[in-house]
């Protein structure tokens, strides 16, 4: 047989040669190398589902220019076998598909498939067959898995809604009623916790580890538990991985591209608990390392920092930094626009316009809250404008601030600010103003309390409006 | 099977090594389902960058966050109209 599979083979050995993993994962990637497109095809037309067995040890085992040992050779045998059903699987889908028969493309097939891919894998590394630095096979193999799955179950989705569309009975209804539409993803999650596991169990010297798959491999969990909205979940991995403390290397020293990934997940998850110091912390290490040419994955870090900063920071996204993104352009400036200026109508506008996806990306509240930010700037304005009251006797200098402040100056300032706090007729609707400053000392954002028969508020005379320096 | 012999990541040619060969927004064919949800990361097309292609490295990366919001200054156009409003409220008394 003429060995158009030269250039697979010889991939493999210089792969093992030189120890170079990433070399090594493109022989089992579904997706064939840019100098060699073919090579699916040339690996499927080089045996049969007979002889690939016999004609891959020839290749791995009797093969003087690759120097495995037999174990090693066996487990890789095992592999190649499992990627060539699969192969044959993959082919098949994609011909559909090309064919313009979509529905007809088996995914879920290619997916059990490069399952058994994985299992074969994870076989070699619990025998501990594989050395450390042959680990990007496993990420090559968890990212596909994800891929395959989301495939399958896009396919079973749209195979469902024609067979609906139809009219066609459903000849054998799940007994446990609707299979989960997203089926293959939850078992990708299961599959890839298993390698998270292997690596995790690995007792070798961190030099020699397949810890250093332990981010990467955690990434792909979120992405996947996101996916399935199981967001929850993605905490038991944070978990694990704390417990191991010290087992694991710093995250500073896995590649950028792990720690950014890392660095933003769990930005967004202390986001989503609002824990936003945490996030904070999380995201601003993500964007400051991030590749400066990643456009979309800066958008995304920004996405949630630029909520949190308003936050903790109480600080705004800058005209410079948001018009370099067009998405975070059209997001953020009309409501820090309208923060800035304390515009309260302005900001109701913007955070309605949109609400749809500000609810999408989970920051409606959290923007929100800017609100109750602007009305504390705006009652802080109040009390700034209020001027001091008279020295005391021998006393040098200004006095102390006015503290007590008719709660007709602050209706004054909510309606210039846009406020609904009208009565319908032309008239300020005191109760309203007035359950806006209880809320605003109840959040403690303001000290004092409201003497409402007098009509004035009280305010504290030291920390009067806490974390802003009055 | 020796390893590599020192501390840090034994994955020595990572800074120009793709996970996979071809673009990471396109799958192994066209793509039956929308792959990217909205808020999923995207995979980087490298797994390792210089401390220059950082984008907290960049130039232009200075003036990013305003100043606080929390500042004294009383002379922003609300304060003066406010003052002016206080000031018409307080003759009117």
């Amino acid at each position: 047989m003429s060995d158009q599979l030269d250039s697979l083979w010889a991939d493999f050995a210089t792969a093992h040669n030189e120890e170079d993993g990433y070399l090594l994962a493109t022989t089992i990637s579904p997706e064939p190398p840019k100098h060699d497109p073919a090579r699916l095809y040339n690996w499927q037309r080089w045996t049969n589902a007979y002889s690939v067995q016999t004609d891959l040890r020839y290749k791995l085992q009797y093969n003087p220019v690759l120097k495995l040992d037999k174990q090693e050779a066996s487990t890789w045998l095992e592999v190649f076998t499992a990627h060539y059903a699969f192969t044959g699987k993959l082919l098949a889908a994609e011909e559909a598909q090309n064919a313009g028969k979509s529905r007809e493309a088996d995914w879920s097939a290619v997916y059990e498939a490069w399952k058994e891919v994985l299992n074969a894998l994870h076989r070699g590394y619990s025998r501990t067959d594989f050395a450390a630095w042959t680990i990007p096979c496993l990420y090559v193999v968890g990212k596909y898995l994800r891929v395959f799955a989301i495939k399958a179950d896009a396919n079973a989705a749209s195979q469902r809604d024609s067979s609906v569309a139809f009219g066609e009975l459903q000849e054998e209804e799940d007994p446990y009623g609707a299979a989960s539409k997203n089926e293959k993803l939850e078992d990708a999650a299961r599959q890839i916790n298993r390698i998270f596991a292997l690596c995790l169990s690995d007792r070798s010297e961190t030099v020699l580890s397949r810890k250093w798959a332990l981010y990467y491999t955690a990434n792909l969990l979120f992405k996947t538990y996101f996916k399935l909205t199981s967001i929850s979940l993605s905490k038991n991995i944070l978990r694990s991985l704390a417990a191991a403390g010290t087992d694991i290397p710093p995250i500073s020293q896995f590649p950028k591209a792990h720690q950014v990934t890392f660095k933003y997940y769990s930005g967004v998850l202390s986001f989503l608990e609002e824990d936003y110091a945490a996030a904070e912390g999380h995201l601003t290490e993500a964007y400051a390392l991030c590749l400066s040419s990643a456009q979309r994955n800066i958008e995304l870090v920004l996405m949630y920092l630029v909520p949190t900063m308003m936050l903790t920071r109480h600080r705004l996204p800058s005209r410079q930094m948001l018009s370099q993104s067009p998405v975070l352009e059209g997001l953020f400036l009309p409501i820090t626009t309208a923060i800035r200026a304390a515009d309260l109508h302005a900001f109701n506008a913007a955070l309605e316009k949109e609400e749809e996806e500000f609810v999408k990306r989970r920051i409606y509240l959290t923007l929100e809250r800017g609100r109750d930010i602007i009305l504390r700037n705006l009652f802080r304005k109040v009390f700034l404008a209020g001027g001091f009251e008279a020295p005391k006797d021998g006393e040098p200098g200004p006095g102390a601030r006015r503290t007590r402040i008719p709660v007709k100056e602050f209706a004054a300032a909510l309606q210039m600010a846009g406020a609904e706090v009208g009565d319908g007729e032309g008239g300020v609707d005191v109760d309203e103003v007035e359950c806006l400053i209880a809320n605003s000392i109840y959040k403690n954002f303001m000290k004092g309390y409201i003497a409402r028969d007098r009509g004035i508020v009280v305010l504290g005379k030291t920390n009067t409006f806490p974390g802003t320096g009055i | 099977m020796s390893g590599s012999t020192q501390n840090s990541a034994p994955l020595q040619k990572h800074k120009d090594a793709n996970v996979s060969d071809s673009k990471d927004a396109s799958q192994p064919q066209k793509p039956a389902a929308q792959l990217e949800e909205d808020d999923e990361f995207e995979d980087f097309p490298i797994e390792d960058w210089a401390k220059e292609e950082e984008v907290g490295a960049q130039a232009n990366n200075t003036h990013l966050w305003e100043e606080s919001w929390d500042d004294d200054d009383t002379s922003d156009d609300f304060s003066v109209q406010l003052k002016e409003e206080l000031k018409k409220m307080e003759s009117r008394k």
